[in-house]
């Protein structure tokens, strides 16, 4: 007799739930009440009847628990997977070693980039008031409504006049930056003192170590400093009520101190050293063009349950009605159209913000974009770790596959070796976890320095950190371990213990990471090689003048005798070739030319000893002279792109129209072009005049070179004695010009450190690689050896596969390392193209590193003694 | 004295399970109910007195043979434990107590009516 078959679906639904205990008994009685009832009944009343049963058995009791039950069983064998993980590390030492090294460097990496990111984005919120302080920032609309110009800065009437007529608003404080002269002991010094309204340090919360918040900027004359300042000149902290002398016009102020603040925090926009109170005289606030200076920082606090958007279209009206008289008036004066839009952007978003930057009195602006560059680099590492994770787990797995085909006969399906092997990820996991937080240890000051951060280690242990950390353990351990996982569990016990098992197919995948770990490594290489070629060619570029040995010596409002005094006591110096004047800093404004053209201009005052000193040519016309009486306060030179601009086809003699001041100059010279500015920008107009009635900024000093130390000794002692009030200072032109590519000297090094990084990774992966395979291929070589292949065709048949992948990831990354550079050098004005060379180089160094390290293996196994790998077996 | 638990099925489930004696397993004492006391017992309601009873200790249980009509499942036979056998004991003399102590006339009356 065969036993009927019951119905298969409620069967099925039954072996689906019933716990497996009792599986197999109470599926025998029904079963057995199944035969028994086919004898007697029909089929469908039979199987109506068998379903009814297992219904009724879908309770309590009989249905498996949801958590599992073999909670102990489960235990045990996670632990013989850790013990039976960790004996594999022991037994492959160094594939444990290339595996835990590289994925301890990728976590690292990553580490970083986590504390850098988080540094980034909580810069200002350790202000209690944090989340209730805004910018006031301005946008310059045309009166067609496109957008001029913005930034982050305001004038006096801002943060006064929408307080008064907006209740939202709490309060209003105006910062902004004066550079002032300290007097101590004689001693004379420049220092940047911040002025502030009365409520900065209640609206801000920089804690004080001595006086009172809320009063120390209560008084005119009062000055708050930092812990370090008042070390630095009192030799203790406990200084409240001494004074120091400011300079005022021509004489010296005492300041009373009335507030030590602690050391500023490292992550806040706001920096200062000194801080005194901002008077403005009813005059100056009566000046109606107010409305239009622009040079401060307005910080307003709203009410916590304020609008920003309410209060924005309340600014708007309150600019309208209170600034219309001034509008009008710039209009019919300057010719000025655009108007003011202004706006509130919160604290926390001034550091990374890119429209509305940390200027004017903040400090640190950062872009965005360094932090997604630095986790776009970060990111690669550790994948290029993981990656060799999966690669050599792959390739180490024909090793383990008689332990993989037994685990598989005794019982072990593919979803427990699956675990097996994912535990195994994250013992490896672990391991290179624990380096990598010593490693992160190890490298942060080096980070700091290349990032211009100053994280400390103690931040590494914060609790968000802590969790962000065992996700990144977490999410590696998967990643690294899934795909290999996936593989070996899901090998053939019979292919396997049969010892013939073979890797089916070509091993697209295994081949396909290769390509891709070397793909990231060369493109790195390439941008390295682009910034530095880049970097080489801004600091070495001829600027279109001389500044070698040349030293700005700066001295506010210095007049015209007080420079012809200096360059007396400076003459007949061997050391000093020569000397020159020019206003202080940079100064821009606009004029009309050929009648109503308008022209953006940078205005110069210099002298007729200027342009021979930095060796600027004139192309047309003539520089000022001395001789020349005709000289008066209306010939100016003007620079090649001023004349562009303005469409002259004969320059000389053409009138620029300065019609705000009344005045109208006359063009006498042309000067050759020349990169005044960084090179990241085009060479804009310039106008140079030597107007009797402006003071100049600075003295140019032309070294000879040869003992530059004394001479700088005699400028010193000369400046000292003709303007003993005034603080010395002095710049060498060139470092000053070098500095304006400090970030790019950054960037060089970050890259270059994270491709030293990524191909070295790339290469002890392929190492083990090419081990593998050449101990894969033992017998093989054995045999070849005794048929007489030399030991060259042999390396060669092990290395030339390898290669192929490696130059196979050239025609990725090189189009890849195009694009991305090019679209880097676009920012410059001035760049190199991305290069031929740069492929070559980069594909000579990549290629003759891979083939050192595949070679390195191929000749050892070339070498060896095949009578040893054919006597096994 | 100790407190048994016992229900009404479940004393029903351990007696069949004493009167099968060797031969008490699912199918078997699911028939032995139903023709005995003619109810209809449903294997769930049995399985999980089965399951209960063991849990505390009243049955036992061993695997048995596997059969043709069973499709090659293995029986689970069940017998008393020493304290199975005591509650039991308990459950019948606690009703003896109860039936010894009803005066025989309110018994008749009750009979009668």
């Amino acid at each position: 007799m065969t036993t009927p078959a019951p119905p298969k679906l409620p069967l099925r639904f039954f072996r689906w739930y019933c716990h497996p205990k009792l599986r197999d008994s109470i599926e025998g009685d029904l079963m057995e009440l199944y035969a028994e009832r086919r004898v007697k009944s029909a089929k469908w009343k039979a199987d109506l009847q068998f379903a009814w049963d297992v219904i009724l058995l879908f309770r309590k009791g009989i249905i498996k628990p949801t958590e599992g039950y073999q909670n102990l069983n489960n235990y045990g064998m996670l632990k013989s997977y850790f013990k039976i993980g960790w004996r594999n590390i022991l037994k492959t030492k160094g594939y444990s070693l290339i595996n835990i090294g590289g994925l301890a460097l990728g976590m690292a990496a990553v580490m970083l980039i986590i504390l850098y990111v988080k540094d980034e984005l909580a810069y200002d919120s350790f202000h209690q008031k944090a989340p209730e302080i805004y910018r006031v920032v301005t946008d310059w609309k045309r009166p067609d409504g496109s957008v001029q110009h913005q930034d982050g800065i305001t004038g006096y009437y801002q943060g006064p006049k929408f307080k008064e007529s907006i209740p939202e608003i709490v309060t209003a404080v105006r910062w902004m930056g004066n550079n002032r002269t300290l007097r101590i002991n004689n001693e004379v010094s420049d220092i940047s003192v911040y002025n502030a309204d009365e409520n900065f340090f209640t609206l801000f919360t920089f804690p004080f170590v001595a006086g009172n918040p809320a009063e120390a900027l209560k008084d005119p004359n009062s000055l708050v400093i930092t812990e370090a300042k008042a070390l630095l000149y009192f030799n203790s902290t406990d200084v409240l009520g001494k004074t120091l002398d400011l300079k005022a016009d021509s004489t010296f102020v005492p300041y009373k101190i009335t507030g030590v603040v602690k050391t500023l925090p490292a992550n806040s926009s706001i920096k200062f050293d000194f801080v005194s109170r901002l008077t403005i005289s009813p005059q100056d606030y009566a000046n109606s063009e107010n409305w239009f200076n622009f040079f401060l920082t307005t910080f307003v606090e709203l009410h916590p349950a304020a609008s920003r958007s309410t209060v924005e279209a309340k600014m708007a009206k309150v600019y309208e009605s209170d600034a219309a008289a001034a509008i009008k008036e710039m209009e019919e004066k300057y010719n000025v159209t655009e108007k003011a839009v202004f706006s509130l952007q919160p604290l926390k978003d001034i550091h990374l913000s890119k429209t509305y930057t940390a200027s004017s009195g903040l400090f640190d602006a950062s872009d965005p974009m360094y932090g997604y560059m630095l986790s776009g680099i970060a990111f690669f590492i550790l994948l290029i770790a993981c990656i060799n994770f999966v690669n050599l787990s792959i390739a180490n797995s024909l090793r383990r596959s008689k332990e993989i085909g037994v685990r598989k006969v005794v019982g072990g399906n593919k979803f427990t070796l699956a675990i097996q092997f994912l535990s195994e990820s994250f013992v490896i996991c672990f391991f290179a976890f624990v380096a990598a937080v010593f490693l992160v240890q190890l490298s942060l000051p080096l980070f700091n320095t290349l990032a211009q951060k100053s994280i400390s280690i103690l931040s590494l242990f914060d609790g968000r950190m802590l969790l962000a950390y065992a996700g990144l353990f977490v999410a590696t351990g998967l990643f690294a371990g899934f795909y290999p996982s996936l593989v070996l569990s899901g090998f053939n016990p019979v292919k396997t213990l049969y010892g013939r098992f073979r890797f089916s197919g070509k091993q697209y995948t295994l081949r396909a990471l290769v390509v891709l770990q070397f793909a990231l490594a060369s493109f790195l290489i390439m941008a390295t090689l682009t910034i530095y070629s880049q970097f080489n060619f801004l600091t070495t570029k001829d600027l279109g003048y001389d500044d070698k040995n040349l030293v700005v010596v700066n001295k506010s409002n210095l007049t015209r005798d007080q420079f012809s005094i200096f360059q007396q006591m400076l003459a007949g110096h061997s050391g000093i070739i020569g000397i020159a004047p020019k206003n202080g800093g940079e100064w821009n404004t606009v004029a009309k030319v050929s009648g109503e053209k308008m022209i953006k201009f940078q205005y110069n005052i210099v002298d007729e000893s200027y342009l021979p000193l930095l060796k600027i040519p004139v192309v047309r016309g003539r520089n000022f002279s001395s001789d020349f009486t005709a000289d008066g306060p209306s010939s100016v030179l003007v620079n090649e792109a001023f004349v562009k601009q303005a469409g002259w086809d004969d320059p000389i003699g053409q009138k620029v129209n300065f019609w705000y001041r009344n005045a109208e100059y006359t063009v006498v010279g042309v000067v050759k072009n020349h990169n005044y500015n960084a090179l990241n920008y085009e060479i804009q107009p310039q106008l140079f005049t030597k107007k009797p009635d402006e003071n100049f900024g600075c003295a140019l000093i032309k070294l000879s070179g040869q003992d530059t130390q004394a001479s700088l000794a005699l400028i010193e002692k000369t400046f000292k004695s003709a303007f003993p009030d005034y603080a010395y200072t002095y710049e060498f032109v060139s470092e000053n010009n070098r500095r304006h590519y400090e970030q790019e000297a950054r960037w060089n090094k970050i890259v270059m450190s994270a491709a030293a990084i990524t191909i070295f990774i790339s290469c002890i992966g392929l190492l083990g690689l090419a081990a593998l395979a050449a101990e894969r291929r033992n017998k093989e070589i054995g045999v070849r050896k005794v048929l007489g292949a030399s030991a060259f065709s042999i390396t060669k048949g092990l290395s030339v596969g390898f290669l192929q992948m490696v130059i196979l990831s050239f025609v990725i990354a090189v189009p890849a390392a195009a694009m991305v550079s090019s679209q880097w050098l676009k920012g410059y004005a001035y760049r190199v193209e991305f290069s031929v060379w740069t492929v070559v180089i980069t594909v000579m160094v990549t290629t003759s590193i891979a083939l050192i390290t595949v070679c390195s293996q191929g000749i050892r196994a070339a070498l060896a003694n095949p009578v040893k790998s054919l006597r096994s077996e | 004295m100790k407190h048994y638990q016992l229900g009404e099925f479940e004393e029903v489930v351990m007696l069949t399970v004493g009167v099968l004696y060797n031969e008490a397993y699912g199918v078997s004492i699911k028939k032995e109910i139903e023709s005995r006391l003619s109810r209809s017992v449903s294997v769930g309601a049995l399985q999980t007195a089965l399951i209960r009873l063991e849990d505390k200790g009243y049955l036992k249980s061993r695997e048995g043979e596997a059969t043709e009509e069973r499709a090659g499942r293995p029986k689970k036979y069940f017998e008393i434990t020493a304290l199975g056998a005591r509650v039991l004991d308990h459950v019948r003399s606690t009703r003896e107590e109860l039936w010894n102590s009803i005066p025989k006339v309110a018994l008749k009356l009750i009979m009668t009516n």
